[in-house]
C-alpha cells in the first residue's frame, strides 16, 4: 500500500542514495541538506581514524574556536552588572554559505584569536593589579591595627619604665645598651623587643598560635586582631578571612623561626617600623597607592566591559555559525574523496518522497555556491535495512514516544503508535474515570495547548518538561476519563441523576432496605441507585471485573490480528496459516468463549429463568478440569458441555500447530531449493545478482558501489535448530501469555476501583466532615473554607497526579507487554538525518 | 431496555463510522484522523455496552441502612 501521502501506520520508505559533489558545492550542500533535515549520512571510511579523516585539521580549528566562543561567554556572563546578551534573531545573520563563506570563516577566526589576545592581557594585568591591591589593603590593615598594640605596648613600657625610674635603677638599661643595639628600639630607646607582623587566614591562626607556642617555648609576645572585612581573591572570587598578626620575640634566631613558621603556614609577612611617625608615612602612602591602583582598576574594567560587550553583540551569531559549520566538517569526514575527478562522494538514506526535495535542494545549493555544476543524486538498489522513519507532528510525537520507548518499529512494520493515540487514553481513562478529575487533568493539558507557543518561548521547568511535552496526549487521557467517568456515574464520588433510575427507595422507610425496581433502565452509565448503597461494591466489583475481561480479550484480539498487514507486507504467508490462525483459534476458543458467556449470562433474565445464574469462573475451571460434564444446577445454556468439549479440542490442537507447521514448511522449502543445486548459495545468489546489476549501473564508482553490495551478504544459513528453538519459546510463550495476559488486564479493575474508593474517603474524611459540622455559620464557614483546601490540594497531588501516574504506568505497560508483544517485532533503528533543529542542544545539558 | 438496544446503537455507531471513514479530509493526517475516528467510536460504544448490559438484569438490588425516616 502506497499512498500519496505520509502516515503513521508504517515508516517511511527510504532509499539508499548515492551524491556525487564537486568538491566547490561541498560545503554549501551539505548545508543545505542539514537544512532540510532529511538525509542521513553512512560513514564511508569506516577504517579511518578521526585523525587520518581529511577534514580533522579544520575541524579542530573549529573546537578552538568554539572553545573561545565559550571563553567569552562564561566571562560575559560573569559580568558584575550583568551584560546581556542579544538573542540570535535580533543579530545580524553571518554568512555561513556562499563563495564567501570560507574567508567569513578565517576572518571570524582571526577576530576571535585578536579579542581572546586582548582578553587574556587584560585578564592577566587585571590580576596582577587585583593582587597588588590585596596586597596594599592587607599592608593598610596590618599598619593599622599594629599602632594599637604599638600604643598599648609603649603604654605599658612607659609605665614600667616610670617605676623602674622612680627606684633608680637606670645603670641596668645602659648596661643593657652595651649588648648591641636592636633595630626594632631605634625610635624608642628601652624597647628593645623586635617583632614580626603580617596577615594569615583565620582558619589557621589558632594552629599557628599553638605552633609558635611550642617552638619558641613560650618566648614570645603575641598580639592578634581579626580583619572584619573579607578579602576577595580577583581571579576566582572567593572570600577569605584574614588575621592580623604581631609577634614580639627576642633575638634573631627566634624572630627567623617565627618568618619561617609563618611563610610556611601561608601567612604574609609586611615590614612594618616601630616609630610611630615612619608607620604613619607608611600608611599615608600605601593609601595613596591604593588610590592609584583603584583608578587604573576602574580604567581597565571599564575597557574590558566595552570589549566584551562588542564580543556580546556578535556572540550568538557566531556560536551559531561555528555550530553549523563543525555538523558540516563533520559530515564532510564522512565522504569519501575522488582525489581524480575532484568530487566527493556522499552516501546515505532518505525517504524515498523527498528525493524530488533534495534535488531541488541540491540546485539551490549549487546556486548559493555560485557554480554552475551541481550535485549529482543516484538511487542505489541494496539489500541493506534501512532505517525506521515515522513522520510525526507535534500532535503524534508523544504517542510515538511511548512505542520507540519500547523498541524502535522494524522497517515498514505496522506501527502501533498509530492506534497508541487512542487506545493509551482509553485504556488509562477506564482505571482513571471520575468526570471531575478529568475535567481537571483535560483543562490544565488544554491550557499548555492554548499557551503552547509562549510556554515554549519562555522555555519550561525541567519537571514539568514532561507534562508540556506530552501535552496532547494528557488532553486525550482527560476527555476518555471525563467519558469513563460518566459511565461509572462518579464525579469526585459523587454521582449525577440524569435519566431514569431503575431503582427507587421506599419512602419513609428506616433500618435495612432494599431498592425498588422501577421498571425502567439507566440509559447511560451506571445507575445513581447503587451510589452509597450497602452492596455497591459487590455489583461494581463484578461489573469492572468482567468489563476488564471484554475490554483486554478486545484489545489483544487486534493485537493479535495487527500481524496479519505485516505477514501480507513481508510476503510471509506462511505465517499467517502457521501462526495468526492458530493462535486466534486458540485464544478465542478459550477466552472469546468467556466474553462471549459474560455477554450470554448479561442477557438472560435470570429471574424469570428456570434454574440459578452459574459462576463463570467455576464455568471456566471446570472445562478445563472436567470436560465434557456439567454438574447439575449449573448449566448455562443447552449443549454447553458439547461445545466446551469442542473448544477443549481446537484449543489442543491448535498447540501442535503452532509448534511443528512452520519449523517443518520451512524445512521442506529448505530441501527443495537444495534439491535444485542451490545448497549454500541462497544469499549469495540474492546479493551476488544485485551486485552485478549496481557495478553495471556505475562501472566506475566500483569502490563505492562494492562497499554498497558486499556489506549486504550477511544472510543467515539455514539452521533447523535455531528455528525450532525459536518455534517452541513463541508457542510457549503465547499459550501461557494468553492466561496471564488476561488476568493482567484485571489491573483495570484494581486500579479504577482504588481510585473511586480513594476519592470518596478523600471526601468523606474533609469536606464530608466540614458540611455535617454544626457550629454556627462562622465557625462552620472558616471550617468549610479549611477543609475545602485540604481536599481540593488531596484531589490534585493524590487523585490526579500519584493516581495519574500510576494509571498511566499500568496503561504503557499494557501497551507494551500485553498488546506489543502479540505483533510488534521492534528491530529496526532509528532514521538520525543531519540537521541543524537541535544544533548546541547537547551543549546546553 | 433490553439487548435490542445494544444491537440499535451498534448500527448507528458504526453508520457514524462509517461517515467519519468518507469524510476525513485528504492529506498527511487522514490515516490517523481515520484511525482515532473508529478506534474511539469503538472504545466509546464498548464501555457504554458493558455498562447498559450489565444492568439490564441485575442479580442482586441496591440495599442500604443509612435512610431517614424524612426522606
Amino acid at each position: 500500500m502506497s499512498s500519496n501521502y505520509p502516515s503513521l501506520f508504517r515508516s517511511e520508505e527510504m532509499s539508499l542514495v548515492q551524491l556525487y559533489i564537486p568538491s566547490e558545492v561541498a560545503h554549501d550542500t551539505i548545508s543545505e541538506l542539514a537544512e532540510m533535515g532529511n538525509f542521513q549520512f553512512k560513514d564511508l571510511n569506516p577504517s579511518l581514524t578521526s585523525f587520518q579523516r581529511p577534514f580533522t585539521p579544520r575541524l579542530r580549528r573549529l573546537a578552538e574556536m568554539a572553545r573561545r566562543l565559550r571563553l567569552f561567554r562564561s566571562q560575559i556572563t560573569g559580568l558584575s552588572p550583568t551584560l546581556g546578551i542579544p538573542p540570535l534573531a535580533a543579530v545580524p545573520p553571518f554568512t555561513t554559505v556562499g563563495p564567501r563563506a570560507q574567508n567569513a570563516y578565517d576572518e571570524l577566526e582571526e577576530k576571535l584569536k585578536e579579542h581572546e589576545r586582548r582578553l587574556t592581557d587584560m585578564n592577566k594585568s587585571w590580576e596582577e593589579l587585583g593582587r597588588r591591591k590585596s596586597e596594599l589593603e592587607e599592608k593598610r590593615w596590618v599598619l593599622r591595627e599594629t599602632a594599637g598594640f604599638f600604643n598599648e605596648a609603649e603604654h605599658r613600657h612607659t609605665e614600667i619604665r616610670t617605676s623602674f625610674d622612680e627606684s633608680d635603677n637606670a645603670p641596668l638599661l645602659e648596661h643593657a645598651a652595651e649588648y648591641g643595639n636592636l633595630p626594632g628600639e631605634t625610635g624608642l630607646s628601652g624597647f628593645d623587643l623586635e617583632f614580626v607582623s603580617g596577615t594569615i587566614e583565620r582558619s589557621r591562626m589558632p594552629t599557628f598560635e599553638r605552633i609558635l607556642w611550642r617552638v619558641l617555648r613560650g618566648n614570645l609576645y603575641m598580639n592578634y586582631s581579626e580583619i572584619e572585612e573579607p578579602f576577595v581573591d580577583p581571579t576566582s572570587g572567593k572570600e577569605t578571612h584574614k588575621d592580623v598578626f604581631i609577634i614580639f620575640a627576642h633575638g634573631e634566631e627566634l624572630l627567623a623561626k617565627i618568618r619561617k613558621v609563618a611563610e610556611s603556614m601561608g601567612g604574609t609577612l609586611y615590614n612594618i617600623d616601630s616609630s610611630q611617625d615612619k608607620r604613619a608615612d607608611a600608611l599615608r602612602e600605601v593609601s595613596a597607592r591604593l588610590e592609584d591602583v583603584d583608578t587604573v582598576l576602574y580604567n581597565m574594567g571599564q575597557t574590558r566591559r566595552v570589549e566584551l560587550s562588542k564580543v556580546a553583540e556578535q556572540l550568538e551569531a557566531w556560536t551559531d555559525a561555528v555550530r553549523r559549520e563543525e555538523e558540516i566538517f563533520k559530515t564532510l569526514n564522512l565522504l569519501s574523496y575522488d582525489q581524480g575527478r575532484k568530487t566527493l562522494v556522499a552516501e546515505g538514506w532518505c525517504p524515498s518522497r523527498d528525493i524530488t526535495a533534495i534535488q531541488l535542494g541540491l540546485r539551490r545549493a549549487m546556486d548559493t555556491a555560485g557554480t554552475s555544476v551541481p550535485a549529482i543524486l543516484s538511487e542505489l538498489r541494496t539489500h541493506q535495512t534501512p532505517p525506521t522513519f515515522h513522520r510525526t507532528n507535534k500532535f503524534t510525537e508523544g504517542f510515538q514516544t511511548l512505542i520507540d520507548s519500547y523498541g524502535i518499529a522494524t522497517y515498514q512494520e505496522v506501527n502501533p503508535g498509530l492506534y497508541a493515540v487512542i487506545t493509551f487514553p482509553f485504556l488509562f481513562a477506564v482505571m482513571f474515570g471520575d468526570i471531575g478529575h478529568g475535567i481537571l487533568m483535560f483543562l490544565t493539558a488544554a491550557a499548555m495547548i492554548f499557551w503552547e507557543k509562549q510556554i515554549a518561548k519562555g522555555g519550561v521547568n525541567e519537571n514539568l518538561e514532561t507534562f508540556f511535552f506530552g501535552r496532547y496526549l494528557i488532553v486525550l487521557m482527560g476527555a476518555f476519563s471525563i467519558y469513563t467517568g460518566f459511565m461509572y456515574n462518579d464525579i469526585f464520588s459523587k454521582s449525577l441523576h440524569i435519566f431514569n433510575s431503575a431503582w427507587e427507595w421506599p419512602h419513609n422507610a428506616t433500618g435495612l432496605v432494599e431498592a425498588i425496581p422501577t421498571g425502567h433502565r439507566y440509559a447511560i452509565g451506571m445507575d445513581p441507585g447503587w451510589h452509597g448503597a450497602d452492596n455497591a461494591l459487590i455489583f461494581n466489583n463484578s461489573y469492572k471485573m468482567k468489563l476488564s475481561i471484554i475490554l483486554g480479550v478486545i484489545h489483544m484480539t487486534f493485537a493479535i490480528c495487527l500481524q496479519v498487514p505485516n505477514h501480507l507486507h513481508f510476503k510471509k504467508y506462511l505465517n499467517i496459516y502457521a501462526e495468526f490462525i492458530p493462535q486466534m483459534l486458540f485464544f478465542h476458543s478459550i477466552f472469546g468463549y468467556l466474553v462471549i458467556c459474560i455477554v450470554y449470562k448479561w442477557s438472560i433474565d435470570w429471574s424469570q429463568a428456570s434454574s440459578a445464574p452459574p459462576g463463570l469462573l467455576n464455568m471456566l475451571i471446570y472445562m478445563f478440569l472436567s470436560p465434557g460434564t456439567i454438574e447439575p444446577g449449573t448449566q448455562l445454556f443447552a449443549g454447553q458441555a458439547f461445545i466446551q468439549v469442542v473448544l477443549l479440542l481446537i484449543a489442543l490442537v491448535c498447540v501442535p500447530w503452532m509448534l511443528a507447521l512452520k519449523p517443518y514448511m520451512l524445512w521442506k522449502e529448505h530441501n527443495r531449493i537444495k534439491a535444485q543445486g542451490y545448497h549454500g548459495l541462497t544469499g549469495q545468489e540474492n546479493g551476488g545478482g544485485e551486485r552485478h546489476s549496481t557495478e553495471h549501473l556505475d562501472e566506475e564508482e566500483e569502490e563505492v558501489g562494492m562497499a554498497v553490495t558486499e556489506s549486504s551478504d550477511d544472510e543467515h544459513p539455514f539452521d533447523m535448530g535455531d528455528i525450532i528453538v525459536h518455534q517452541v519459546i513463541h508457542t510457549i510463550e503465547f499459550c501461557l501469555g494468553c492466561i496471564s495476559n488476561t488476568a493482567s488486564y484485571l489491573r483495570l479493575w484494581a486500579l479504577s476501583l482504588a481510585h473511586a474508593q480513594l476519592s470518596e474517603v478523600l471526601w468523606s474524611m474533609t469536606l464530608d466532615l466540614a458540611l455535617e459540622y454544626e457550629g454556627g455559620v462562622i465557625g462552620g464557614g472558616v471550617f468549610v473554607f479549611f477543609m475545602f483546601a485540604v481536599w481540593f490540594a488531596g484531589t490534585i497531588a493524590i487523585l490526579c497526579v500519584m493516581e495519574g501516574l500510576s494509571a498511566f504506568l499500568h496503561a504503557l505497560r499494557l501497551h507494551w507487554v500485553e498488546a506489543n508483544g502479540k505483533h510488534y517485532m521492534a528491530g529496526g533503528y532509528p532514521f538520525t538525518p543531519l540537521t541543524f533543529a537541535n544544533l548546541g542542544a547537547e551543549e546546553e545539558q | 431496555m433490553s439487548f435490542f438496544h445494544i444491537v440499535v446503537v451498534a448500527a448507528v455507531v458504526a453508520a457514524i463510522g462509517a461517515i467519519a471513514w468518507f469524510v476525513m479530509p485528504k492529506g498527511k493526517n487522514q490515516t490517523l484522523l481515520r484511525t482515532a475516528a473508529l478506534l474511539t467510536l469503538t472504545c466509546c460504544y464498548l464501555m457504554w455496552a458493558i455498562t447498559y448490559l450489565a444492568q439490564l438484569h441485575p442479580l442482586i438490588k441496591p440495599r442500604r441502612s443509612d435512610l431517614r425516616a424524612e426522606y
